[in-house]
């Protein structure tokens, strides 16, 4: 049987990934290796550093990401001073957070994922003209109103935080910034424009009409009842993903982790999470206990250090002759299984039934997993009309003192826009010790573990027919649908 | 008459492309075409089949593809050891395609500090460095001598991230063949001659020396909390960020990320200082004269301001 060898490079991945294929002679993918081919090291960076240097460096671990790292950063130091931040700081940071989250979940759909439909491959596609005109890169029509969209919706974190990306308005003890009632008022007026554009253009419909879509034959009569849903954004992705079998790829693991998130102050002092923190698996739903996180580099090249990121070390070792190993990623696990992270886990743990109920009966697909991706804005508008509108009376508070850190042991876990975000710290005589970064693509692009078990990307490749080996487009699909952040995933590298 | 764009990643964040989405007038796309740029190739945005890539590749490695503007965002990674593995691409270290792209470009931008100086990484396992410098020192990957087919050295856009207007203001110039004077470190001073301290909404306050200690109020941050706004060039007290604000406004201290030694080695947010007095004082001033005037001008300090009345 012969088997072809490809190495395919992805771009369109925030960063940079290498997936090496075999095919056998029935077109079926059956091998699939994740492999990174750049290493920032930006982990070992951060030893010998002051402690509040974290605020600074690690948001430059991504460019779309940053504040979400700045708040996982912010979290292990508010932990390592034990200091619990005002609610109105809380507001503020849950504010930029959700803010950005809606501003990479629709920049990644549609000017990462949906180009893939403008390519050869799809040309005697019925809708392929449509896509073309949608989401031809810095050319299509969708391309420009969600460069627009999204970069009116960063103000707000301007307004809030100084500047997007890069800022470091977060400190232990909460954020430094100090609204003003009319600075308050412009980001509402920001989100109720935003709002008004993602409801048409996007939607299709209110974010009500949305809401009452419960199942799959709810989603279908929302799709047949009206042209408004059927020439929205999520009307053309549903016609055309579902057309081109991206309901029927990539399936990945069954188990979802999540951080939960954010933590919305009450006015009466009470918090609620949006989503609660938890693993979502056949089994069951679960809390998150982070003790059971652990980096596996057993197929990684690294030298083998405890597991646990209070623990571990991140040791380049390049020259090994372990044939095992091949990426430089790590390999994330929880209680010992790779886990799937991102909007669909969040929709899952927040028990969404038109989520829930899919995946319980089918698992994971593209389709279902980018469609996540396009109605968690729906999920989040309210909750940041709630934020905002919360931080505007007269005795707001958005700081309090905290003393920096000579001894601490902490962590700070975000929803990053891609999914579960950990930052572990380790602070001796006020410096940074050890500081570990497990990112939602480490999850999501993770190598193989001690026992063989793949990530969930390379589980979701595997069995793939393709359309043309030569130019396995689907196997880019499908790893796109992960929204990887390449850049995130600091350890990896290939080297020959 | 077209220019053509090649744009790579090196050891990047992305952040420098993100942050040219959100230039405002113009925005990217009307950028592209109303200035007849044409992208053969962005790394975070273009759609091409990897043959095709590598087709073009070989077309302007050959010269067969002319190519006008060779825009490079995040660092050179020439670790390990001078190697380069660390970033690496089917063809070899990515550093050395970069050198390749660099000699065929008419123009060379180095987008962001990364690029410019090494920036992240520039003193870590992964010896990222510059295309024309690393840090201070000039030389870099292409060599110090080394000027481009239409006679700049590298242009040097930094800033972590780099702030659209400085994108879109030397893509448009270039694209018109207008000349970029460039100053200090090859920065167009257009961007690069004002200082990240001029604009700031707290001038007032570091007139009269309220200077704070404590996050989360209206005060100057030069003294103690580490701002580099007075020590810095860069537009973004001018420009502001995102249409909107700055750092240095809402209460974050500048950290000079547009200087070629950013990220610095010491703790971030505390200012050095010798007797309560910075140790890095404003270009060109003398320490003797300035501790004199701070001392006056604390003095004649309003109680508005020594109040934090005074909004900003």
């Amino acid at each position: 049987m012969t088997t072809l060898k490809k190495r395919i490079p992805l771009n369109r991945v925030e960063g940079d990934l290498e997936i090496h294929l075999e095919i056998d002679r029935d077109n079926v993918v059956t091998m699939a290796r994740s492999v990174g081919t750049m290493y920032r090291g930006i982990e070992n960076l951060m030893t010998g550093r002051g402690p509040l240097d974290s605020l600074v460096i690690t948001p430059r671990i991504c460019g779309i990401c940053t504040t979400a790292h700045l708040c996982a950063a912010a979290r292990a130091l508010d932990m390592a001073c034990q200091v619990t931040i005002p609610a109105d700081a809380q507001r503020l940071r849950n504010t930029t957070l959700m803010v950005e989250q809606i501003q990479n979940d629709l920049r990644h759909l549609f000017l990462l994922f949906m180009p893939d439909f403008t390519r050869s491959h799809y040309a005697e596609h019925p809708l392929f003209d449509q896509a073309v005109a949608r989401y031809q890169p810095l050319k299509g029509q969708t391309t420009l109103q969600t460069i627009q969209a999204t970069k009116r919706l960063i103000e707000i974190v301007a307004i809030l935080g100084g500047q997007w990306p890069h800022s470091s308005f977060m400190v232990p003890g909460g954020v430094v910034s100090v609204p003003s009632s009319g600075d308050i008022a412009q980001c509402r007026h920001i989100l109720n424009g935003f709002r008004r554009w993602y409801e048409k253009q996007v939607l299709g419909c209110s974010l009500e009409r949305w809401q009452a879509v419960q199942t799959w034959d709810d989603l279908q009569a929302w799709l047949d009842e009206d042209a408004l849903h059927q020439n929205s954004e999520l009307g053309f992705f549903l016609k055309i993903g579902q057309s081109t079998g991206m309901d029927r790829l990539g399936r990945g693991p069954d188990c979802f982790i999540s951080a939960g998130g954010p933590d919305v102050p009450g006015s009466d002092g009470s918090t609620t999470s949006l989503v609660p923190a938890g693993v979502f698996s056949p089994q069951g739903i679960a809390a998150l206990d982070p003790e059971k996180i652990t980096e596996d580099v057993t197929c990684s090249f690294f030298k083998e250090t405890p597991g646990h990121p209070f623990e571990s070390r991140t040791l380049a070792d390049p020259d090994t002759t372990d044939a095992r190993k091949y990426s430089w990623a790590k390999a994330p696990r929880y209680d010992g299984k790779p886990a799937e992270t991102g909007p669909l886990a969040d929709l899952l743990m927040a028990d969404n039934p038109l989520f829930v109920n899919a995946v319980r009966a089918g698992g994971t697909n593209v389709l279902i997993r980018e469609l996540a991706r396009m109605v968690r804005p729906a999920m989040l508008l309210p909750a940041l009309e709630q934020c905002i509108a919360g931080m505007s009376h007269a005795n707001a508070q958005f700081y309090t003192d905290a003393l920096k850190p000579l001894t601490a042991k902490s962590v700070g876990l975000v929803t990053a826009p891609r999914g579960l975000l950990g930052h572990w710290v380790v602070i001796h005589d006020g410096r940074i010790a050890n500081y570990q970064v497990v990112t939602p693509t480490t999850w999501n692009g993770s190598p193989r573990d001690r026992e063989g078990t793949p990530g969930p990307w390379e589980q979701a490749i595997m069995g793939t027919v393709v359309k043309k080996p030569g130019d396995p487009v689907e196997v880019e699909q499908i790893v796109r649908s992960f929204d990887p952040c390449l850049v995130c995933t600091v350890h990896t590298i290939q080297v020959p | 008459m077209s220019k053509t764009l090649y744009w790579i990643q090196g050891g990047s964040c992305g952040g420098d492309t993100w942050s040219l989405m959100n230039a405002d007038t113009p925005d990217p796309v009307e950028l592209f075409s109303s200035f007849n740029i044409e992208v053969l190739w962005h790394h975070g945005l273009s759609v091409m089949r990897a043959s095709d890539l590598d087709m073009l590749n070989e077309r302007i490695l050959s010269g067969d593809q002319p190519l006008d503007i060779l825009c490079v965002e995040g660092s050179i990674i020439h670790g390990p050891s001078g190697s380069g593995r660390f970033d690496m691409l089917p063809s070899g270290p990515r550093k050395d395609f970069i050198y390749a792209l660099a000699k065929q470009a008419q123009v060379v931008l180095a987008v962001g500090t990364c690029a410019s100086f090494g920036g992240i990484g520039s003193d870590s396992e992964i010896m990222a460095g510059g295309l024309q410098f690393n840090k201070w020192e000039m030389g870099g990957l292409l060599g110090q001598s080394f000027i481009s087919r239409a006679g700049y050295p590298v242009i040097n856009l930094p800033g972590c991230p780099c702030h659209c207007d400085v994108m879109v203001g030397t893509l448009s110039a270039l694209a018109v063949d207008d000349p970029v004077r460039l100053g200090h470190y090859n920065t167009p001073v257009d961007w690069y001659g004002v200082m990240v301290h001029q604009g700031c909404t707290r001038n007032e306050y570091h007139e009269y020396r309220i200077e704070e200690k404590r996050f989360g109020e209206r005060g100057c941050l030069f003294f103690y909390m580490g701002c580099h706004g007075p020590l810095v060039t860069g537009p973004c007290n001018k420009a502001l960020w995102n249409r909107r604000s700055s750092k240095t406004r809402v209460g974050v201290p500048c950290f000079g990320c547009t200087r070629p030694d950013f990220p610095q080695q010491y703790p971030f947010f505390e200012t050095r200082n010798i007797e309560g007095i910075p140790i890095e004082l404003p270009d060109g001033v003398s320490r003797a004269h300035y501790m004199a005037y701070k001392g006056m001008a604390a003095a004649a300090a309003p109680k508005r301001l020594i109040q934090r009345k005074t909004n900003i």
